[in-house]
């Protein structure tokens, strides 16, 4: 190029103008969209999708797994130890609940024969979700589902090779995943399962964990109620967490409340490194007036709620002692949830009026949010009189 | 039950900055507006998540045309004219650029002298032609800055906007060549090739000169609450002005009849009479999926985008790390680091590919935010721009193992440089892939940059032809695909030229 040339040089816009002109001319004059990344980004992120139930399990005398596959469309890949959301209809209430799925992500991808399972315990009567999925789910019941999500997964760039998982109740079942993946081949890591128990008649797919044929996994049932029980009895102490320690190790914790508050001060004893502990989110509380920072003498309250979508209003009760997803659930509105534990967002919507609590294990929330008065809804109670604005399903 | 009014006298399809953008400019013209958005949250890629408990920044490395608060660019006064106040923190320096290969290593700060001293102090006598070069590009900077808002004739751009007119013909390539600079000094001043996703030999030099002396000229900053802060923000406001805004509502269709924009239907089924949709959506997309009839896209709507080439897409790999960035040897906000020489071209070539990626920006976030982690952790996130070809191909089944592989290979990369595995430090680890973008943004082929800003598609080329562009009436575009392109600050300002369209478009039918 003649730099002299180039300085005196005073047509370039019209040169490159009359360059774009000419390619859009000469341009393909029909639709070539191509999106393949937008494909994939579909499979792997599906819109909701009917499930089937074609199978059920009795896997312990309070438990059973659900065999349920696509209706139509095709199941995601997922990675074991995620959750599927399933939308229910009981009564007027329409809600969802999380379940983690306890069958292997191999099992979700194989062709017609594809399929996930999830495992449900008869809750105890305020858990009525629980209940009415125990009790009415029936072959050929269908649900509509959104999977996968969640955070409760063996992630290589993260985790030791060797995890050690701190089970507890139906905590159990994100470890059957991954016990059975790794069985299959498809995922390469150690897993010891200490899978803690009242009596042995309370374990939770006993059976499937025993007849996994694996070096990799070991299947530890530690049992509290039972003296003469064979086997590892109390409960997860340090001791016993170490005794089954090999190196390196990655702890994967899933059970109740109660059992996470235990195992992460045996931990703390342990001086695991905080990036060696996993924690699986656990639901709303089943007390909320019990919780840290709960101003006293206001759960028997009930308040006034505004619902807000689009331009359209309805007021509706709210109980002081239950989250603003389940007040807006029982009064027939529906309510985008996943999780149920104030973590993943879903929820996430705008609180014009009043006063809420939000315990500290389940806010979950954004920085900017938390100051402009976003909640999510389903780890958030009234304190008062409530405006909500949602969105519109 | 209704949900919405019978009629809006605009509807924004997207709720990014930049159909935010679009949506107060046209509410403070006192129109009617709706915005419907499909993620559940403000601000598209503009956002951060909560991890761990501890929140991160999902995409923002550094925001232009922020300037001082007493010397405010073109973002700043639009945020201060709106009454959206940001905490914006200055990012310490432009950026290092490291390059073992070539014996680069080099700290930029913002500052145009400052900037040639620091070259000059390690490549003596180059201090005049570093400066006349960026005060070329600042003159160009200027010029852009009164043209895209006040067009004028030709003879009036050659007394007035000499510089401008004179060097809009050539690359960035070519106009640096003019310049008596040793080979390492063109690598250095090319470092941010990457933000604008096109090697200097194919990239007008006028963006080169806007990117230049805005990030120079100005300094670059970030949010204090991440992008997020400014996508609620800017959220916030449009609720204030009377703007509806409503989540998780996925717009299908454009309902046009005889070249007119109808109306809006949306997913859910609702159908929403407007005249007037400013769409964020790429016109690829659009014009392929959500025009209906499909009979009403012109041939010449496909020509253009046919035409035109889809720029860069992101993978990012965002870390918390369980100690401070001393302790990991990290001492920069921004680093971008090459493992080959500053071959660009090359490099773009290896862009088209799954990696691996020789050249890395790495950001870490707490240098600029130090409260943006707990005590004694580090936020750190290292990113390449690939062009979407390369992920094509990808089948969901491989896309865990696709997405891993290359994110390892990038840690690797970096903890090398560092002389720390990062990979034993990490608390939190997400990547960000085409695919996520697509998720999340629904941007088509993931790419978060519209269209390459190439000579075949020059900046002045589509202000110029911008209004024959409208091929429907009643439709603007605002996003990364519009005119002015790609970044967080652009797509403001895209969003407020559709805003401009949108309102020129009624003027014109007397509404």
């Amino acid at each position: 190029m003649k730099i002299k040339g180039f300085l005196q040089d005073v047509g370039g816009a019209g040169r490159v103008t009359k360059k774009r002109e000419e390619l859009f001319s000469q341009a393909d004059k029909t639709d070539k969209a191509n999106d393949p990344i937008s494909a994939v980004a579909k499979e792997l992120h599906p819109d909701p999708m009917m499930l089937t139930i074609t199978e059920i399990t009795v896997v312990s005398p309070t438990a059973k797994k659900y065999r349920l596959i696509a209706k139509d469309g095709v199941l995601p890949p997922f990675q074991a130890g995620q959750y599927v959301s399933l939308e229910m209809k009981i009564g007027d209430t329409l809600t969802t609940r999380p379940y983690s799925i306890c069958s292997a992500p191999f099992e979700a991808r194989n062709g017609k024969d594809s399929f996930i399972e999830i495992t449900v315990r008869k809750g105890r009567e305020c858990n009525f979700v629980a209940n009415y999925f125990y009790n009415e789910a029936k072959v050929g019941s269908e649900f509509r589902a959104s999977l996968p999500f969640g955070h409760f997964y063996y992630e290589e760039l993260r985790d030791a090779k060797n995890i050690v998982a701190l089970a507890g109740g139906s905590g159990i079942t994100p470890f059957y995943s991954m016990a059975k993946e790794i069985e299959h081949g498809t995922l390469d890591v150690n897993l010891t399962i200490l899978y803690g128990s009242v009596s042995t008649k309370d374990i939770i797919l006993n059976k499937e964990l025993s007849a996994i044929k694996s070096e990799k996994v070991r299947f530890i049932n530690v049992i509290s109620g039972e003296d003469d029980y064979q086997g590892e009895k109390g409960f997860i102490t340090a001791d016993l967490i170490k005794k089954y320690s090999q190196g390196d190790t990655s702890y994967f914790v899933c059970g109740p409340l109660a059992m996470y508050n235990f195992v992460a001060s045996e931990l703390k004893k342990l001086k695991i490194p905080q990036r060696r502990i996993r924690m699986e989110i656990f639901g709303a509380p089943s007390d909320i007036s019990k919780a840290k920072g709960y101003p006293q003498g206001l759960e028997d309250k009930v308040f006034s709620l505004t619902v807000i979508r689009g331009i359209h209003q309805d007021v509706i009760p709210a109980l002081a002692k239950e989250n603003l997803a389940d007040a807006i659930e029982r009064a027939g509105i529906k309510i985008p949830t996943n999780c149920r534990s104030g973590a993943c967002g879903f929820c996430r919507c705008k609180l014009e009026k009043g006063e809420v609590f939000v315990p500290q294990v389940g806010n979950g929330r954004r920085k900017a949010d938390e100051e402009a008065n976003y909640i999510h809804a389903c780890s958030t109670y009234p304190l008062s009189d409530c405006t909500v604005k949602i969105p519109i399903l | 039950m209704d949900f919405y009014k019978d009629h809006y006298d605009a509807v924004v399809i997207g709720g990014a900055l930049s159909g935010m953008a679009c949506a107060l400019t046209l509410a403070k013209k006192g129109k009617s507006v709706l915005i419907l958005e499909r993620h559940n949250l403000p601000g598209g890629i503009a956002t951060s998540f909560v991890r761990g408990g501890v929140e991160m920044e999902a995409t923002l490395h550094e925001m232009m045309s922020i300037g001082p608060e007493d010397q405010p660019l073109k973002i700043r006064t639009f945020f201060n004219d709106f009454g959206i106040k940001i905490n914006w923190l200055r990012v310490p320096e432009a950026y290092r650029i490291s390059v073992p290969k070539e014996n680069i290593d080099i700290t930029l700060h913002a500052g145009l002298e400052k900037m040639a001293k620091e070259i000059d102090a390690k490549y003596p006598g180059t201090y005049s032609e570093v400066l006349r070069l960026m005060k070329l590009c600042d003159t160009v900077y200027n010029s852009v800055n009164v043209l895209s808002v006040h067009p004028m004739s030709k003879p009036m751009m050659l007394l007035k906007h000499n510089e401008f007119v004179k060097t809009c013909g050539y690359s960035a390539k070519e106009v640096m060549d003019t310049f008596n600079l040793p080979q390492e000094v063109k690598d250095i001043l090319s470092a941010y090739w990457i933000y604008v996703g096109n090697p200097l030999s194919s990239l007008p030099f006028t963006i080169y000169a806007v990117l230049m002396a805005d990030y120079f000229g100005g300094g670059s900053y970030v949010c204090s609450e991440f992008s997020h802060e400014m996508s609620v923000k800017m959220a916030e406001k449009c609720l204030e002005m009377g703007v509806q805004i409503e989540y998780l509502q996925t717009v299908e269709k454009i309902l046009v009849k005889n070249g007119k924009v109808i109306g809006v239907r949306t997913k859910r089924g609702d159908v929403i009479n407007t005249e007037y949709v400013s769409c964020s959506a790429y016109p690829n997309t659009c014009y392929s999926r959500m025009i209906e009839p499909k009979s009403e896209v012109p041939e010449a709507a496909y020509r253009s985008v046919n035409a035109r080439k889809i720029s860069v897409t992101c993978f990012s790999v965002v870390l918390l790390l369980d100690k401070s960035p001393e302790e990991l040897n990290i001492h920069d906000y921004s680093v971008f680091s090459s493992e080959t020489d500053m071959n660009l071209d090359k490099m773009w070539e290896s862009m088209k590919t799954q990696g691996p990626y020789d050249y890395l920006t790495t950001i870490c976030l707490n240098y600029a935010n130090p409260d943006c982690t707990p005590k004694g952790m580090t936020s750190l996130s290292i990113t390449t721009l690939p062009l979407p070809e390369g992920f094509l191909n990808v089948k969901a089944d491989d896309y865990f193992s696709m997405k891993r592989r290359i994110a390892k290979g990038m840690i690797d990369t970096i903890s090398k440089q560092l002389g720390v595995n990062l990979l034993d430090h990490v608390l939190e680890v997400e990547i960000e892939s085409p695919m996520t973008i697509s998720h999340y943004a629904g941007a088509y082929q993931g790419g978060i940059y519209g269209y390459q800003h190439n000579m075949d598609d020059h900046i002045v080329a589509r202000l110029q032809m911008s209004e024959e562009e409208n091929y429907i009436h009643g439709l603007a575009f605002s996003g990364a695909h519009a005119i002015s392109g790609n970044g967080m600050s652009p797509v403001i300002t895209n969003g407020r030229k559709a805003a401009k369209t949108l309102l020129e478009m009624m003027s014109e039918d007397g509404k």
